[in-house]
């Protein structure tokens, strides 16, 4: 159910889906739909974001994890900040024409996950939380657009390939370039993704969060998954200077495995110490003192 | 006061006419001055490229007529007058202007919307203002012309898409690899259209050329052009796999490179793309390797097409440049009929001062004991008396003059006021 909340949130997703209408449209009809107002909204979309999160985290105390919704809500401000942050580092044109949907499209489906009776049942201790859960979403934020960067270059490989020479063509970068990015993101995400699964194998062994068959956890299994498919692209990359095709098949096939992991496994029964519980007991458990 | 313009080119005249007409950077400032001798007070322009040349003059009285320009040509040349008059094309005053605001837009140019020609207008013009054999109105004709030319480029679709085979072949490529440089490219055969590709692929940053040709000297004269390496025909084959660029263009009547050749070739390249362009017919490279996985390949009539696509987008474009260039015409006509009548006003504003200080020469006698300061003051106040009288009739001839009436105007002003030029008072 959509509450007052929410507005915040919803603003914010009108703003996303403005720009990726314009980011799209920009390409067929760049005089109709500017470049600025992709720009505009985006960034306008991002302060409200950020806002909104200072306040989910002011709120509960405590990093804004505390539930899926929330979560879900911090993954995508990495996302965003990932790229706002490459963009200007490389200016990367037409990504945003591939990125912002998704995003948008991440975005919307956020909001049906705010059914407030999932909910972190541990301690949320400061260290090990920022040291497992910060390098792991900034992992799957460059993941996620290293799979637009992916389906860019399949979309590009395409036109070339069938001779579809149309306003896209002009607007995408060479084979190459996309190519380049792609492997940069992902060695990127990749140490970072390794990080914070090593930091998580530590919690877990420590504080004893997920019983004594904490890997036997759905998620853990699609954690280790993930991993090895990105360490698999890496080595066919790194050793045997792998390019093209199949890699931009293998980004995207990893990036479904990272979206499965994240959200997928809450469906198969794991909650990876996300636990329905009630509100009450909640409030509880995040009031344990932080240190130990 | 008249303008002509004066010309040929690639559609009125064959290239035999257009080359004994053509100057050079050289000999235009010697035709400007020599046409200046001739005719002193006239304004005059050569604008000369390989498709067009054509020369634009401007007078005062109209004392210049097509016949001088072409007499002058004929005589410049040494060449019968009657062996190229037949291909010359003349307009006059606005089709004149509209007529170099279509060649500058580069719509009257062999490839619609190059951006060549613009730069050609402006040096001839840049060379004719070095002579100073430019005046008030073919400057201003020219600097139109040039703006002109600018906001076409800029507002229309007439200069965008690549419009040869070897610029577009260029193009897939860099959409391809993102720079040339530290790519290999193998060029198979050594015809015209290779040099061609090879010399737009070096421009943009190629610089390791491998070239196979069935005569191995030719191969090693072109390598040699690009400091590249002429390999013997045979090996060819063992050069495919290292090779990022393709281009082959033999005359071989059978395929010269095959499906099975390069799929082993990919092989080692490890998902590197190979980008293959086959510009010869009968074709050099079988189609299916087009098939391959990281294979691009493109023959002849696909790159055609794409040029054939992108002369079409530019020829939708061409009314909208029309129109914007019959805007601009008339601006261009307005100004001038405005700077018509600008010598009729200045004659009629001399005319009354004169009157004015006549009588105030004929007042001071009478008023002696008047001190300096009053008699300035009087002085002013005629000067101001005479200069509110004529504010209204100048503001309206001139705008007049702006909607084409502005010669009837200055014949009304002269007549109402009795004003001649010194010429015509004399006869009288």
């Amino acid at each position: 159910m959509l509450t007052i909340s929410h507005i915040p949130f919803i603003i914010v997703i009108i703003l996303y889906f403005v720009s990726s209408v314009w980011a799209v449209g920009s390409i067929k009809r760049p005089f109709s739909f500017n470049k600025r107002v992709v720009k505009w909204c985006m960034m306008m979309g991002f302060f409200i974001h950020s806002g909104f999160l200072v306040f989910l985290g002011l709120e509960s105390n405590s990093i804004p994890i505390t539930n899926v919704y929330e979560s879900f809500i911090s993954l995508l401000w990495c996302i965003l900040f990932v790229y706002i942050n490459l963009d200007y580092l490389y200016k990367l044109p037409s990504l945003d024409a591939f990125l912002l949907p998704v995003i948008t499209a991440l975005s919307i489906w956020t909001l049906t996950f705010d059914n407030g009776n999932l909910f972190i049942t541990i301690p949320l201790q400061k260290f090990w939380l920022i040291a497992h859960i910060i390098p792991i979403f900034i992992g799957y934020a460059t993941f996620t657009i290293s799979f637009s960067l992916s389906v860019m270059y399949l979309t590009q490989q395409r036109q070339l390939k069938h001779k579809l020479f149309g306003p896209l063509f002009s607007k995408l970068p060479s084979l190459e370039g996309i190519d380049t990015l792609m492997w940069k993101t992902i060695s990127f995400g990749f140490p970072l993704l390794t990080l914070g699964l090593i930091f998580g194998v530590f919690w877990v062994k420590t504080q004893n969060i997920l019983g004594e068959m904490w890997y036997l956890d759905y998620k853990v299994i699609l954690g280790l998954a993930t991993w090895l498919i990105y360490a698999a692209l890496l080595h066919m990359r790194l050793v045997a200077s792998f390019h093209g095709t199949k890699i931009a098949c293998l980004t995207i096939a990893g990036f479904c495995f990272v979206l499965f992991t994240f959200i997928g496994t809450f469906f198969m029964g794991s909650k990876h110490a996300f636990q329905t519980v009630d509100e009450q007991s909640h409030t509880e458990i995040l009031n344990i003192p932080m240190t130990r | 006061m008249s303008i002509l313009v004066i010309g040929l080119n690639h559609r009125s005249a064959p290239v035999e006419i257009r080359e004994k007409l053509a100057f050079n950077a050289n000999n235009i400032p010697t035709a400007l001055s020599f046409f200046l001798q001739r005719h002193p007070k006239a304004e005059a322009v050569i604008l000369s490229t390989c498709n067009r040349v054509e020369m634009y003059v401007s007078t005062l009285d109209d004392t210049v007529q097509v016949e001088d320009v072409l007499s002058f040509l004929a005589e410049f040349h040494r060449i019968e007058l009657s062996s190229f008059s037949s291909y010359m094309y003349h307009n006059k005053n606005d089709h004149a202007a509209h007529h170099l605001f279509f060649v500058a837009a580069s719509l009257d140019s062999m490839v619609l919307g190059e951006s060549q020609i613009l730069s050609q207008v402006k040096e001839a013009y840049t060379i004719a203002c070095m002579q100073e054999t430019t005046g008030k109105v073919l400057n201003l004709l020219f600097q139109q012309a040039l703006n002109v030319a600018k906001v076409i480029h800029s507002q229309t679709a007439i200069g965008k898409g690549k419009v040869s085979i070897s610029s577009v072949a260029v193009e897939f490529a860099e959409k391809i690899f993102q720079d040339f440089t530290g790519k290999i490219v193998l060029v198979v055969g050594a015809g015209e259209m290779c040099e061609l590709l090879i010399k737009h692929l070096y421009e943009e940053g190629a610089r390791t050329f491998i070239v196979a040709n069935r005569t191995f000297e030719r191969a090693q004269e072109l390598a040699d052009t690009y400091q590249g390496q002429a390999i013997k025909y045979d090996l060819l084959g063992e050069y495919l796999g290292k090779a990022d660029i393709i281009i082959s263009s033999t005359s071989a009547p059978h395929y010269v490179i095959h499906a099975n050749q390069v799929r082993e070739a990919i092989k080692h390249r490890r998902g590197n793309p190979i980008f293959l362009i086959d510009i010869a017919v009968p074709r050099d490279i079988e189609p299916d390797v087009g098939n391959i996985d990281n294979v691009y390949l493109y023959n002849i009539d696909d790159l055609q097409s794409v040029v054939n696509q992108n002369i079409d987008e530019r020829t939708k474009e061409i009314e909208k440049c029309r129109s914007i260039i019959e805007e601009e015409v008339e601006h261009f006509m307005a100004k001038i009929e405005e700077m018509k009548i600008e010598p009729a006003i200045t004659l009629l504003r001399n005319h009354f001062h004169t009157i004015g200080r006549d009588e105030l020469n004929r007042l001071k006698p009478k008023l002696r004991n008047m001190n300096e300061g009053d008699w300035n003051q009087v002085v002013y106040t005629v000067e101001r008396t005479i200069n509110k009288i004529l504010h209204h009739p100048a503001k309206v001839a001139k705008l007049e003059a702006k909607n084409g009436g502005g010669y009837r105007y200055v014949e009304i002003i002269k007549k109402l006021f009795g004003i001649f030029h010194h010429t015509e008072h004399h006869q009288r």
